[in-house]
């Protein structure tokens, strides 16, 4: 018996010939004549270590050669690269796009069962399709992910084909110089986890550095949560422009079910569109979040406020998005303003843990506390209504301290962040900082115990 | 140059003149033989051989077609005796390969994709600043 390895077929695998590899774009380079060299037989697949045609080519000027490194069968079989190993339709790696679409590839990567797996599947490809779709579980699924949409590159990425980084250089030995033609750089950090890579982990989507860094990536994408309340069913559209009309907008949102309401708000170009049902407005908020361009204009979505907790903002007022909605600024508090009378209600309520007895002193309207939390919008005090104070300061105050507004009551504790030392509103002793002219005492006339 | 003198018949008349410089490149030669290989690439070991030939079949070709200085039988003597390389000398006197490096890189049946060696690419053809050296011989370019 002749034991020649063209002869003897005896058990013996198939051995793939062919005459296209499979191939994403970045990895055939820019040039569109690009040349290859095939050869038949000429190295074992790296997952199913069978013998395969390999092809070799240069994918551009300063590019290096790469060559295919897994057999067709096995590319088919997860539908990625012959060379690159990332999926042919999204260029992402099979651990991404298998979680995303979540796909469980149950393929076996023992000795036997390799070799048996791979022959069934090459047997159900051979005989289902005509080899341009995706075996494995791939093929069967239909569904689509916003997710691997958004996280595939739409442009091929040709700084994959550079020349790898020169080792002689690395360690400071490389004589070639100018015309070495590998890279002249420092290489990356041994210790990031990018650096530690394989080829079969890569396939079967475990343990893949890169991919856990696009699933992170993808994991701090902004969101959309719906929220709590379940009777919110309004969204905020923004930044409308002059040109989108409710008209637009409407005919934008029917499609995910029925509205109830459309309000434009055209001075702020924005609008809130109100469904009638909770599931449309969820489906419309997912559709459209980050995603939505009418006119050519990317419109911002938001979820509206409830209805409960809606203030002076129309119909809907804006669910305060983490961090990403304008916050109201937190504006300075000017000192020296004249301390306010409370809104009397809150006169009733002891807020300061006074004993009951001073507590339940009504306060004269004009001697009233500086009051925690009081509306940053003061309204002016009106001229001539000063608190008086005491003559002498009470013992235990200090001076530049809170403002005396005691009256009858002495002392009390300065409620909520304590006013700025030295500009209480009639200084007794010191002259603090003056904001307005109407604050200066030299001014106001009514300052009988200036020194 | 070959090691063993084949003929028995004395050299032509004007030997004398030209015997010292191939003696003198005939030595070069030796130490380029017997030069380490230690901390050279593999393509690299080949490189000085090839330029020694390269100078050697040089000046038997200077002397005789731009100089005239030797004679007919003194340069059909050193073909003979392979002091010069008649195949190098031949492709030198066609246009285009006047300062052809050496044989291989002109051979593309050696090659993938049956072309020339990089050196034969003229300079105003690559891309401006590249540095070329061909893996046969170490040349530069040999094409203007």
């Amino acid at each position: 018996m002749a034991m020649s390895k063209s002869t003897n077929t005896y058990n013996r695998q198939n051995w793939e010939d062919s005459d296209f590899p499979i191939l994403c774009q970045t990895c055939l380079g820019d040039n569109p004549y690009v040349r290859m060299m095939r050869d038949r037989y000429g190295k074992e697949c790296k997952i199913c270590t069978r013998p395969f045609t390999v092809f070799r080519w240069c994918p551009g000027a300063r590019m290096r050669f790469k060559k295919t490194e897994v057999c067709q069968t096995c590319a088919k079989i997860k539908n990625v690269c012959q060379t690159c190993l990332l999926d042919l339709e999204y260029g992402l790696p099979t651990q991404v796009r298998d979680s995303a679409l979540s796909l469980a590839d149950e393929m076996p990567k023992s000795d036997v069962n390799k070799e048996f797996y791979i022959q069934n599947m090459e047997k159900q490809m051979a005989a289902t399709s005509d080899g341009s779709t995706a075996g494995g579980v791939l093929g069967k699924t239909k569904t689509h992910s916003e997710m691997l949409l958004r996280l595939a590159r739409t442009t091929p990425y040709y700084k994959r084909n550079r020349p790898h980084i020169c080792s002689f250089w690395v360690k400071g030995e490389c004589k070639r110089g100018e015309e070495c033609p590998y890279r002249h750089e420092k290489p990356t950090d041994p210790d990031d986890p990018l650096a530690d890579q394989n080829i079969k982990d890569r396939y079967y989507g475990v343990n893949d550095p890169v991919a856990d860094k696009l699933l992170k990536r993808a994991a701090a994408m902004p969101r959309l949560e719906p929220p709590e309340d379940k009777s919110i069913t309004t969204l905020y559209v923004g930044n409308l422009g002059d040109r989108i009309g409710e008209k637009e907008l409407r005919d934008h949102f029917y499609q995910y079910g029925e509205l109830r309401s459309v309000n434009v708000v055209a001075k702020q170009q924005y609008a809130f569109v109100q469904f009638t049902t909770r599931s449309a407005a969820e489906l419309a908020a997912e559709r459209t979040f980050n995603k939505l361009i009418i006119q050519g204009r990317r419109l911002n979505i938001k979820w509206g406020r409830s209805q409960a907790r809606q203030g002076g903002l129309g119909i809907g007022g804006i669910e305060g998005l983490e961090g990403e909605e304008v916050a109201p600024q937190p504006l300075e508090p000017v000192p020296g303003l004249p301390t306010l009378p409370p809104p009397p209600e809150e006169l009733q309520n002891n807020f300061f843990n006074l004993p009951s007895q001073a507590a339940s002193i009504p306060l004269p309207p004009g001697q009233a506390p500086a009051v925690a939390g009081a509306p940053s919008i003061r309204p002016p005090m009106p001229p001539g209504q000063a608190p008086p104070r005491p003559p002498v300061p009470p013992p235990g105050s200090l001076p530049g301290g809170p403002p005396p507004v005691s009256g009858p009551l002495g002392p009390r504790p300065p409620p909520g962040p304590p006013p700025i030392p030295g500009v209480g509103p009639p200084p007794p002793l010191t002259h603090g900082i003056i904001h307005y002219p109407s604050q200066d005492p030299t001014q106001m006339g009514a300052n009988p115990d200036k020194k | 140059m070959p090691k063993v003198r084949r003929s028995r018949k004395p050299p032509p008349e004007g030997w004398e003149l030209i015997e010292p410089t191939l003696e003198e490149l005939d030595q070069k030669m030796r130490e380029a033989e017997t030069e380490s290989h230690e901390g050279k690439r593999k393509v690299e070991s080949l490189w000085p051989i090839f330029r020694i030939h390269h100078q050697r079949s040089r000046y038997i070709y200077d002397l005789f077609y731009r100089r005239k200085a030797i004679s007919r039988e003194l340069y059909d003597y050193c073909l003979k005796e392979k002091i010069a390389d008649q195949n190098l000398i031949a492709k030198w006197r066609k246009q285009g390969y006047e300062n052809l490096c050496c044989l291989r890189c002109i051979q593309a049946r050696d090659t993938n994709f049956g072309t020339n060696c990089v050196c034969r690419v003229p300079k105003s053809k690559l891309e401006e600043g590249k540095i070329v050296e061909c893996v046969h011989c170490g040349c530069r370019g040999c094409s203007g």
